[in-house]
Protein backbone atom coordinates (compact mmCIF):
# COMPACT_ATOMS: atom_id res chain seq x y z
CA UNK A 1 0.00 0.00 0.00
CA UNK A 2 1.06 3.45 -1.08
CA UNK A 3 2.37 5.55 2.13
CA UNK A 4 2.12 9.28 1.98
CA UNK A 5 6.32 9.27 1.51
CA UNK A 6 6.10 7.05 -1.31
CA UNK A 7 2.91 9.00 -3.10
CA UNK A 8 5.13 12.31 -2.71
CA UNK A 9 7.77 11.06 -4.63
CA UNK A 10 5.72 9.13 -6.91
CA UNK A 11 4.30 12.77 -7.63
CA UNK A 12 7.39 15.00 -7.49
CA UNK A 13 9.02 12.14 -9.94
CA UNK A 14 6.33 12.94 -12.37
CA UNK A 15 6.03 16.72 -12.30
CA UNK A 16 7.09 18.83 -14.50
CA UNK A 17 10.71 19.64 -14.80
CA UNK A 18 10.70 23.54 -15.22
CA UNK A 19 8.13 23.89 -12.17
CA UNK A 20 10.18 21.64 -10.05
CA UNK A 21 13.44 23.10 -10.05
CA UNK A 22 12.04 26.76 -9.98
CA UNK A 23 10.54 25.69 -6.57
CA UNK A 24 13.34 23.53 -5.28
CA UNK A 25 15.87 26.32 -5.86
CA UNK A 26 13.94 28.35 -3.72
CA UNK A 27 14.15 26.08 -0.82
CA UNK A 28 18.01 26.18 -0.96
CA UNK A 29 18.66 29.40 1.38
CA UNK A 30 16.06 28.13 3.80
CA UNK A 31 17.56 24.62 4.00
CA UNK A 32 20.81 25.89 4.94
CA UNK A 33 23.91 23.62 4.80
CA UNK A 34 23.69 19.77 3.11
CA UNK A 35 26.02 17.25 1.81
CA UNK A 36 25.57 15.90 -1.73
CA UNK A 37 26.56 12.48 -2.17
CA UNK A 38 25.32 11.71 -5.91
CA UNK A 39 23.92 13.83 -8.60
CA UNK A 40 24.23 11.39 -11.91
CA UNK A 41 22.15 9.60 -14.25
CA UNK A 42 22.46 6.03 -14.83
CA UNK A 43 20.08 3.01 -15.15
CA UNK A 44 17.40 1.33 -13.62
CA UNK A 45 16.52 -2.23 -14.94
CA UNK A 46 13.08 -2.71 -15.51
CA UNK A 47 11.56 -6.61 -14.88
CA UNK A 48 8.54 -8.20 -15.77
CA UNK A 49 6.55 -11.23 -14.74
CA UNK A 50 4.92 -13.60 -17.94
CA UNK A 51 1.66 -14.92 -17.39
CA UNK A 52 2.15 -17.95 -19.21
CA UNK A 53 4.75 -19.60 -16.95
CA UNK A 54 5.51 -16.97 -13.82
CA UNK A 55 9.10 -16.04 -15.21
CA UNK A 56 10.27 -12.77 -13.48
CA UNK A 57 12.76 -11.79 -16.80
CA UNK A 58 14.16 -7.87 -17.77
CA UNK A 59 12.52 -5.91 -20.37
CA UNK A 60 14.97 -3.22 -20.34
CA UNK A 61 16.70 -0.44 -18.90
CA UNK A 62 15.19 3.14 -18.05
CA UNK A 63 17.29 6.01 -18.12
CA UNK A 64 16.77 8.07 -14.98
CA UNK A 65 18.66 11.20 -12.99
CA UNK A 66 19.44 10.65 -9.34
CA UNK A 67 19.96 13.25 -6.44
CA UNK A 68 21.05 12.16 -2.84
CA UNK A 69 21.67 14.82 -0.69
CA UNK A 70 21.65 14.44 3.12
CA UNK A 71 21.16 16.80 6.09
CA UNK A 72 21.91 15.06 9.71
CA UNK A 73 20.81 11.91 9.20
CA UNK A 74 18.04 12.77 7.05
CA UNK A 75 18.24 11.70 3.42
CA UNK A 76 16.67 13.36 0.32
CA UNK A 77 16.25 11.74 -2.57
CA UNK A 78 15.32 12.42 -6.02
CA UNK A 79 15.46 9.80 -8.88
CA UNK A 80 13.26 10.30 -12.14
CA UNK A 81 13.22 9.37 -15.80
CA UNK A 82 15.51 11.00 -18.26
CA UNK A 83 18.58 13.13 -18.01
CA UNK A 84 17.44 15.90 -15.75
CA UNK A 85 20.17 16.42 -12.98
CA UNK A 86 18.64 19.85 -11.90
CA UNK A 87 15.37 18.25 -11.69
CA UNK A 88 16.17 15.11 -9.66
CA UNK A 89 18.47 18.00 -7.52
CA UNK A 90 15.22 19.85 -6.65
CA UNK A 91 12.72 16.79 -6.11
CA UNK A 92 15.47 15.78 -3.62
CA UNK A 93 15.41 19.29 -2.03
CA UNK A 94 11.71 19.02 -1.89
CA UNK A 95 12.07 15.59 -0.13
CA UNK A 96 14.64 16.83 2.36
CA UNK A 97 12.44 19.80 3.46
CA UNK A 98 9.26 17.90 3.85
CA UNK A 99 11.41 15.82 6.51
CA UNK A 100 13.13 18.44 7.95
CA UNK A 101 9.75 20.25 8.26
CA UNK A 102 11.29 23.56 5.91
CA UNK A 103 8.67 25.34 4.01
CA UNK A 104 5.91 22.33 4.86
CA UNK A 105 3.19 24.11 3.58
CA UNK A 106 4.30 25.30 0.16
CA UNK A 107 5.63 22.14 -0.20
CA UNK A 108 2.93 20.79 0.40
CA UNK A 109 0.42 22.67 -1.52
CA UNK A 110 3.29 22.31 -4.09
CA UNK A 111 2.72 18.59 -4.02
CA UNK A 112 -0.83 18.88 -3.91
CA UNK A 113 -1.44 21.13 -7.45
CA UNK A 114 1.21 19.03 -8.80
CA UNK A 115 -1.04 16.27 -7.72
CA UNK A 116 -3.66 17.07 -8.89
CA UNK A 117 -2.56 18.17 -12.65
CA UNK A 118 -1.36 14.41 -12.75
CA UNK A 119 -5.14 13.20 -11.90
CA UNK A 120 -6.47 15.59 -14.75
CA UNK A 121 -3.74 14.13 -16.90
CA UNK A 122 -4.91 10.50 -16.27
CA UNK A 123 -8.64 11.40 -16.46
CA UNK A 124 -8.67 13.15 -19.29
CA UNK A 125 -6.55 10.28 -20.80
CA UNK A 126 -8.60 7.51 -19.50
CA UNK A 127 -11.95 9.54 -21.07
CA UNK A 128 -10.08 9.48 -24.89
CA UNK A 129 -9.18 5.62 -24.01
CA UNK A 130 -12.64 4.69 -23.09
CA UNK A 131 -14.52 6.22 -26.23
CA UNK A 132 -12.49 3.10 -28.10
CA UNK A 133 -14.42 0.90 -26.22
CA UNK A 134 -16.37 -1.76 -28.41
CA UNK A 135 -19.89 -2.13 -27.53
CA UNK A 136 -20.03 -5.38 -28.68
CA UNK A 137 -23.45 -6.73 -30.31
CA UNK A 138 -24.24 -10.02 -31.02
CA UNK A 139 -26.63 -10.94 -33.77
CA UNK B 1 43.87 -17.07 -40.29
CA UNK B 2 46.52 -14.14 -41.54
CA UNK B 3 46.09 -10.68 -41.20
CA UNK B 4 48.39 -8.28 -43.50
CA UNK B 5 48.07 -4.61 -42.10
CA UNK B 6 47.65 -2.13 -44.80
CA UNK B 7 47.85 1.54 -44.89
CA UNK B 8 46.49 4.56 -46.56
CA UNK B 9 42.95 4.36 -46.43
CA UNK B 10 42.39 7.32 -43.32
CA UNK B 11 41.42 10.02 -45.81
CA UNK B 12 39.14 7.97 -47.69
CA UNK B 13 37.81 6.70 -44.32
CA UNK B 14 37.33 10.04 -43.01
CA UNK B 15 35.60 11.79 -45.95
CA UNK B 16 33.48 8.83 -46.39
CA UNK B 17 32.16 9.55 -42.29
CA UNK B 18 31.84 13.31 -43.73
CA UNK B 19 30.08 12.48 -46.79
CA UNK B 20 27.91 10.40 -44.98
CA UNK B 21 27.04 13.13 -42.07
CA UNK B 22 26.71 15.63 -45.03
CA UNK B 23 23.45 14.12 -46.23
CA UNK B 24 21.70 14.96 -42.30
CA UNK B 25 23.33 18.50 -42.40
CA UNK B 26 23.21 19.62 -39.06
CA UNK B 27 21.58 17.95 -35.83
CA UNK B 28 20.01 20.39 -33.67
CA UNK B 29 18.06 19.76 -30.37
CA UNK B 30 14.74 21.03 -32.55
CA UNK B 31 15.12 18.39 -34.97
CA UNK B 32 15.52 15.77 -32.59
CA UNK B 33 12.30 17.10 -30.76
CA UNK B 34 10.46 16.68 -34.27
CA UNK B 35 11.95 13.52 -34.44
CA UNK B 36 10.47 12.72 -30.94
CA UNK B 37 7.10 13.76 -31.29
CA UNK B 38 6.53 12.88 -34.79
CA UNK B 39 7.71 9.32 -34.47
CA UNK B 40 6.31 7.85 -31.10
CA UNK B 41 6.41 4.12 -32.90
CA UNK B 42 9.75 4.29 -34.32
CA UNK B 43 10.81 5.86 -31.30
CA UNK B 44 9.28 2.62 -29.23
CA UNK B 45 10.88 0.06 -31.55
CA UNK B 46 14.26 1.73 -31.07
CA UNK B 47 14.31 1.62 -27.27
CA UNK B 48 12.97 -1.71 -27.10
CA UNK B 49 15.33 -3.10 -29.72
CA UNK B 50 18.40 -1.22 -27.69
CA UNK B 51 16.38 -2.22 -24.64
CA UNK B 52 17.03 1.80 -23.47
CA UNK B 53 14.26 3.76 -22.84
CA UNK B 54 14.25 7.46 -22.90
CA UNK B 55 12.72 9.07 -25.89
CA UNK B 56 15.60 11.90 -26.40
CA UNK B 57 18.59 10.08 -27.14
CA UNK B 58 16.11 7.44 -29.08
CA UNK B 59 15.54 10.39 -31.79
CA UNK B 60 18.98 11.71 -31.08
CA UNK B 61 20.08 8.10 -32.26
CA UNK B 62 17.58 8.41 -35.19
CA UNK B 63 18.96 11.57 -36.17
CA UNK B 64 22.69 10.73 -36.13
CA UNK B 65 22.30 8.03 -38.11
CA UNK B 66 19.73 8.93 -40.40
CA UNK B 67 17.04 6.80 -39.66
CA UNK B 68 18.86 3.64 -40.14
CA UNK B 69 17.53 1.37 -37.59
CA UNK B 70 20.34 -0.90 -36.94
CA UNK B 71 22.97 2.38 -36.70
CA UNK B 72 20.49 3.35 -33.85
CA UNK B 73 20.31 0.72 -32.06
CA UNK B 74 23.62 -0.20 -31.87
CA UNK B 75 24.53 3.62 -30.78
CA UNK B 76 22.38 3.20 -28.07
CA UNK B 77 23.56 -0.24 -26.60
CA UNK B 78 27.26 1.26 -26.99
CA UNK B 79 26.01 4.78 -24.83
CA UNK B 80 24.23 2.45 -22.47
CA UNK B 81 27.54 0.66 -21.63
CA UNK B 82 28.77 4.19 -20.38
CA UNK B 83 26.13 4.36 -17.45
CA UNK B 84 26.24 3.27 -13.95
CA UNK B 85 23.04 0.62 -13.48
CA UNK B 86 21.53 2.57 -9.78
CA UNK B 87 18.63 -0.39 -9.27
CA UNK B 88 16.64 -3.09 -10.11
CA UNK B 89 13.21 -1.78 -9.97
CA UNK B 90 10.28 -3.91 -8.62
CA UNK B 91 8.71 -6.04 -11.23
CA UNK B 92 5.86 -5.29 -12.93
CA UNK B 93 2.55 -6.70 -13.01
CA UNK B 94 -0.16 -6.71 -15.26
CA UNK B 95 -2.60 -5.92 -12.87
CA UNK B 96 -0.84 -2.29 -12.53
CA UNK B 97 -0.58 -1.77 -16.20
CA UNK B 98 -2.01 1.74 -16.34
CA UNK B 99 -3.78 0.56 -19.91
CA UNK B 100 -4.50 2.11 -23.14
CA UNK B 101 -5.37 -1.11 -25.07
CA UNK B 102 -6.53 -3.71 -24.38
CA UNK B 103 -8.17 -6.43 -26.99
CA UNK B 104 -8.24 -10.73 -27.14
CA UNK B 105 -9.05 -12.23 -30.54
CA UNK B 106 -9.67 -15.56 -28.40
CA UNK B 107 -12.65 -14.11 -26.45
CA UNK B 108 -15.17 -11.83 -27.12
CA UNK B 109 -16.40 -10.92 -23.65
CA UNK B 110 -13.22 -10.47 -21.30
CA UNK B 111 -13.99 -8.87 -18.36
CA UNK B 112 -13.19 -5.14 -18.39
CA UNK B 113 -14.40 -5.34 -22.26
CA UNK B 114 -12.46 -4.68 -25.33
CA UNK B 115 -10.55 -1.24 -25.04
CA UNK B 116 -9.35 -0.60 -28.87
CA UNK B 117 -6.99 2.57 -27.82
CA UNK B 118 -4.78 3.87 -30.41
CA UNK B 119 -4.79 2.14 -33.62
CA UNK B 120 -4.74 1.68 -37.34
CA UNK B 121 -6.26 -1.55 -36.96
CA UNK B 122 -9.60 -0.78 -38.61
CA UNK B 123 -8.46 2.11 -40.74
CA UNK B 124 -8.24 2.52 -44.56
CA UNK B 125 -4.58 2.81 -45.46
CA UNK B 126 -4.56 5.93 -47.86
CA UNK B 127 -0.98 8.14 -48.43
CA UNK B 128 -2.37 11.84 -47.57
CA UNK B 129 -0.66 13.28 -50.87
CA UNK B 130 -2.18 15.94 -50.56
CA UNK B 131 -0.02 17.64 -47.76
CA UNK B 132 2.55 17.07 -50.41
CA UNK B 133 0.96 20.20 -52.89
CA UNK B 134 0.85 22.07 -49.67
CA UNK B 135 -2.28 20.83 -47.97
CA UNK B 136 -1.70 20.19 -44.21
CA UNK B 137 -3.65 17.08 -43.45
CA UNK B 138 -4.88 17.77 -39.89
CA UNK B 139 -6.68 14.64 -38.23
CA UNK B 140 -10.11 14.67 -36.63
CA UNK B 141 -9.74 15.42 -33.19
CA UNK B 142 -11.16 12.12 -30.58
CA UNK B 143 -14.67 12.64 -29.33
CA UNK B 144 -13.85 11.49 -24.89
CA UNK B 145 -16.18 9.80 -23.55
CA UNK B 146 -18.45 10.99 -20.38
CA UNK B 147 -16.07 8.52 -18.07
CA UNK B 148 -12.92 7.18 -18.08
CA UNK B 149 -11.89 3.68 -19.05
CA UNK B 150 -10.98 1.42 -15.93
CA UNK B 151 -6.88 2.05 -15.55
CA UNK B 152 -5.75 -1.18 -14.54
CA UNK B 153 -7.28 -4.53 -15.41
CA UNK B 154 -6.10 -7.83 -15.00
CA UNK B 155 -4.31 -10.08 -17.44
CA UNK B 156 -6.85 -12.35 -19.59
CA UNK B 157 -5.20 -15.63 -18.30
CA UNK B 158 -5.37 -15.13 -14.60
CA UNK B 159 -9.99 -14.81 -15.56
CA UNK B 160 -9.31 -17.95 -17.79
CA UNK B 161 -7.66 -19.25 -14.89
CA UNK B 162 -10.65 -19.03 -13.00
CA UNK B 163 -12.90 -20.53 -16.01
CA UNK B 164 -10.47 -23.71 -15.59
CA UNK B 165 -9.14 -23.28 -18.90
CA UNK B 166 -5.21 -22.60 -17.87
CA UNK B 167 -3.03 -23.28 -14.86
CA UNK B 168 -2.43 -20.08 -13.18
CA UNK B 169 2.01 -20.54 -12.77
CA UNK B 170 3.39 -20.63 -9.56
CA UNK B 171 4.83 -16.80 -9.00
CA UNK B 172 8.78 -16.38 -9.36
CA UNK B 173 9.69 -15.15 -6.34
CA UNK B 174 13.44 -14.57 -7.63
CA UNK B 175 14.86 -11.20 -5.82
CA UNK B 176 15.05 -8.53 -8.81
CA UNK B 177 18.38 -8.49 -7.90
CA UNK B 178 18.35 -12.41 -8.45
CA UNK B 179 16.96 -12.45 -12.09
CA UNK B 180 19.46 -13.83 -14.90
CA UNK B 181 20.16 -11.09 -17.32
CA UNK B 182 21.77 -11.32 -20.63
CA UNK B 183 23.62 -7.90 -20.92
CA UNK B 184 25.41 -9.38 -17.91
CA UNK B 185 25.71 -13.17 -18.61
CA UNK B 186 26.33 -15.69 -21.74
CA UNK B 187 22.78 -16.99 -23.35
CA UNK B 188 23.61 -20.50 -23.22
CA UNK B 189 21.32 -23.36 -24.38
CA UNK B 190 18.47 -24.60 -23.04
CA UNK B 191 18.18 -20.93 -22.20
CA UNK B 192 16.71 -20.59 -18.56
CA UNK B 193 13.29 -19.04 -19.48
CA UNK B 194 14.28 -15.33 -18.33
CA UNK B 195 17.22 -15.45 -20.87
CA UNK B 196 14.31 -16.10 -23.25
CA UNK B 197 11.83 -13.55 -22.48
CA UNK B 198 14.21 -10.48 -22.35
CA UNK B 199 16.32 -11.43 -25.46
CA UNK B 200 12.64 -11.28 -27.30
CA UNK B 201 11.89 -8.27 -25.73
CA UNK B 202 15.26 -6.54 -27.06
CA UNK B 203 15.30 -8.65 -30.49
CA UNK B 204 14.98 -7.60 -33.89
CA UNK B 205 11.14 -6.10 -34.92
CA UNK B 206 11.98 -7.39 -38.16
CA UNK B 207 13.78 -10.87 -37.32
CA UNK B 208 11.00 -11.51 -34.83
CA UNK B 209 8.65 -10.96 -37.52
CA UNK B 210 10.36 -13.30 -40.03
CA UNK B 211 10.37 -16.23 -37.86
CA UNK B 212 7.35 -15.96 -36.11
CA UNK B 213 5.86 -15.39 -39.04
CA UNK B 214 7.29 -19.15 -40.50
CA UNK B 215 5.80 -20.65 -37.27
CA UNK B 216 2.25 -18.93 -37.96
CA UNK B 217 2.29 -19.95 -41.61
CA UNK B 218 2.66 -23.31 -40.49
CA UNK B 219 6.36 -24.37 -40.03
CA UNK B 220 5.42 -24.39 -36.23
CA UNK B 221 3.46 -26.59 -33.84
CA UNK B 222 1.03 -24.61 -32.83
CA UNK B 223 -1.70 -22.15 -34.81
CA UNK B 224 -1.54 -18.79 -32.24
CA UNK B 225 -4.50 -16.83 -31.45
CA UNK B 226 -4.11 -13.58 -30.22
CA UNK B 227 -5.49 -14.09 -26.55
CA UNK B 228 -4.40 -10.45 -25.24
CA UNK B 229 -2.94 -7.80 -26.43
CA UNK B 230 -2.21 -4.86 -24.47
CA UNK B 231 -0.55 -1.11 -24.65
CA UNK B 232 0.45 0.06 -21.64
CA UNK B 233 1.90 2.52 -19.03
CA UNK B 234 4.58 0.83 -16.37
CA UNK B 235 5.57 2.47 -13.29
CA UNK B 236 9.59 2.08 -12.67
CA UNK B 237 8.95 1.06 -8.81
CA UNK B 238 12.21 2.15 -6.86
CA UNK B 239 13.37 2.48 -3.80
CA UNK B 240 14.41 5.72 -1.55
CA UNK B 241 17.47 5.40 0.48
CA UNK B 242 15.19 4.71 3.64
CA UNK B 243 13.15 1.95 1.88
CA UNK B 244 10.19 4.11 0.50
CA UNK B 245 8.94 2.29 -2.80
CA UNK B 246 8.42 4.88 -5.23
CA UNK B 247 7.92 5.35 -9.11
CA UNK B 248 10.09 7.07 -10.81
CA UNK B 249 7.87 7.66 -13.81
CA UNK B 250 6.20 5.43 -16.43
CA UNK B 251 7.68 3.33 -19.42
CA UNK B 252 5.34 2.39 -22.22
CA UNK B 253 5.24 -1.57 -22.22
CA UNK B 254 3.56 -3.82 -25.07
CA UNK B 255 2.91 -7.31 -24.28
CA UNK B 256 1.12 -10.43 -25.53
CA UNK B 257 0.10 -13.59 -25.00
CA UNK B 258 -0.92 -15.85 -27.67
CA UNK B 259 -2.94 -19.60 -27.10
CA UNK B 260 -3.49 -23.09 -28.57
CA UNK B 261 -5.40 -25.54 -27.56
CA UNK B 262 -3.83 -28.57 -25.70
CA UNK B 263 -5.76 -31.26 -24.41
CA UNK B 264 -8.42 -29.80 -22.08
CA UNK B 265 -6.71 -26.72 -21.38
CA UNK B 266 -5.01 -23.39 -22.96
CA UNK B 267 -1.39 -23.57 -23.32
CA UNK B 268 0.10 -20.03 -23.65
CA UNK B 269 3.01 -18.29 -25.15
CA UNK B 270 4.10 -14.41 -23.68
CA UNK B 271 6.38 -11.79 -24.84
CA UNK B 272 6.50 -8.46 -23.93
CA UNK B 273 8.88 -5.31 -24.70
CA UNK B 274 9.42 -2.01 -24.20
CA UNK B 275 7.51 0.97 -25.95
CA UNK B 276 4.40 0.04 -28.06
CA UNK B 277 5.46 -2.46 -30.79
CA UNK B 278 2.36 -5.30 -31.40
CA UNK B 279 3.97 -6.97 -34.38
CA UNK B 280 6.87 -7.78 -32.25
CA UNK B 281 5.46 -9.07 -29.33
CA UNK B 282 2.73 -11.05 -31.01
CA UNK B 283 5.49 -12.86 -33.18
CA UNK B 284 8.21 -13.28 -30.50
CA UNK B 285 4.85 -14.89 -28.25
CA UNK B 286 4.08 -17.45 -31.12
CA UNK B 287 8.00 -18.38 -30.74
CA UNK B 288 7.84 -18.97 -27.51
CA UNK B 289 4.38 -20.63 -27.48
CA UNK B 290 6.19 -22.87 -30.50
CA UNK B 291 9.40 -23.53 -29.01
CA UNK B 292 8.81 -26.72 -26.96
CA UNK B 293 10.02 -29.44 -28.37
CA UNK B 294 10.73 -27.78 -31.66
CA UNK B 295 13.20 -29.85 -34.39
CA UNK B 296 17.00 -28.39 -34.03
CA UNK B 297 17.62 -26.07 -36.71
CA UNK B 298 13.88 -25.09 -37.11
CA UNK B 299 12.46 -21.65 -36.85
CA UNK B 300 10.52 -22.05 -33.80
CA UNK B 301 13.73 -24.11 -32.25
CA UNK B 302 14.78 -21.38 -29.09
CA UNK B 303 18.40 -21.70 -30.22
CA UNK B 304 17.58 -20.71 -33.68
CA UNK B 305 15.14 -17.86 -33.16
CA UNK B 306 17.16 -16.42 -29.98
CA UNK B 307 20.26 -16.01 -32.14
CA UNK B 308 18.64 -15.23 -35.58
CA UNK B 309 16.98 -12.31 -33.82
CA UNK B 310 19.38 -10.34 -32.04
CA UNK B 311 19.67 -7.51 -34.25
CA UNK B 312 23.20 -6.05 -33.34
CA UNK B 313 25.01 -9.40 -33.56
CA UNK B 314 22.91 -10.58 -36.54
CA UNK B 315 23.40 -6.53 -38.32
CA UNK B 316 26.35 -6.71 -37.46
CA UNK B 317 27.60 -9.88 -38.84
CA UNK B 318 26.17 -8.82 -42.05
CA UNK B 319 27.74 -5.85 -42.11
CA UNK B 320 31.77 -7.41 -41.44
CA UNK B 321 31.09 -8.96 -45.14
CA UNK B 322 32.23 -5.91 -46.00
CA UNK B 323 35.45 -5.15 -44.50
CA UNK B 324 38.55 -6.49 -46.46
CA UNK B 325 38.42 -10.50 -46.94
CA UNK B 326 41.59 -10.07 -49.37
CA UNK B 327 43.57 -12.62 -47.74
CA UNK B 328 41.01 -15.12 -46.73
CA UNK B 329 39.78 -14.74 -50.45
CA UNK B 330 42.96 -15.08 -51.59
CA UNK B 331 43.48 -18.10 -49.63
CA UNK B 332 39.98 -19.77 -51.21
CA UNK B 333 41.45 -18.69 -54.49
CA UNK B 334 44.76 -20.31 -54.20
CA UNK B 335 42.83 -23.73 -53.36
CA UNK B 336 40.65 -23.43 -56.61
CA UNK B 337 44.00 -23.05 -58.17
CA UNK B 338 45.35 -25.51 -56.56
CA UNK B 339 42.83 -27.80 -56.91
CA UNK B 340 41.82 -27.31 -60.62
CA UNK B 341 45.85 -27.97 -61.33
CA UNK B 342 45.88 -31.31 -60.12
CA UNK B 343 42.90 -31.77 -62.41
CA UNK B 344 44.80 -31.26 -65.43
CA UNK B 345 47.87 -32.98 -64.18
CA UNK B 346 45.85 -36.35 -63.04
CA UNK B 347 42.64 -36.47 -64.74
CA UNK B 348 40.08 -38.82 -62.93
CA UNK B 349 39.53 -42.35 -64.65
CA UNK B 350 36.33 -42.53 -66.26
CA UNK B 351 33.47 -44.28 -63.65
Amino acid sequence: MATPHSETLTILARSGAEALKSFGEALIPQLGALEVRKSQTGLVMVPMRDTAQGTSFHLGEVLVSEAHIVQGETHGYGMRRGRDLEAAMAMALIDLALQVDVARQECSAFVAEQQSKHLAEDHDCLCRIEATRVDMETF
Amino acid sequence: MAYVATRGGERAIEQAERLFRADMGKITAERVNEIKSAMPYLIDRVMGEASLYDEDLAALALAQTGGDLYEAVLVLRAWRTTQPRLQVAAPVAQDDLFTHRRISAAFKDIPGGQVLGPTLDYSHRILATDVLNGTPFTPAAVEPSSKPAPAYQPSVAAWQAENDLVDLPKLDETHPDDIPDVTREPLLFPSKRAHTLQSLARSDTGGALALGYAAMRGYGQAHPTVNELRLAEAEVMVKHPNGTSFSAGRVKVSQAEVVSKKGEKLELGFSATLGWNEVKCISAATLDLNSKGAPKGSATEEEFYLYHTEGVESSGFCIHFKLPHYVTFQSSLDAMRDAKSKKSIHPEPAE
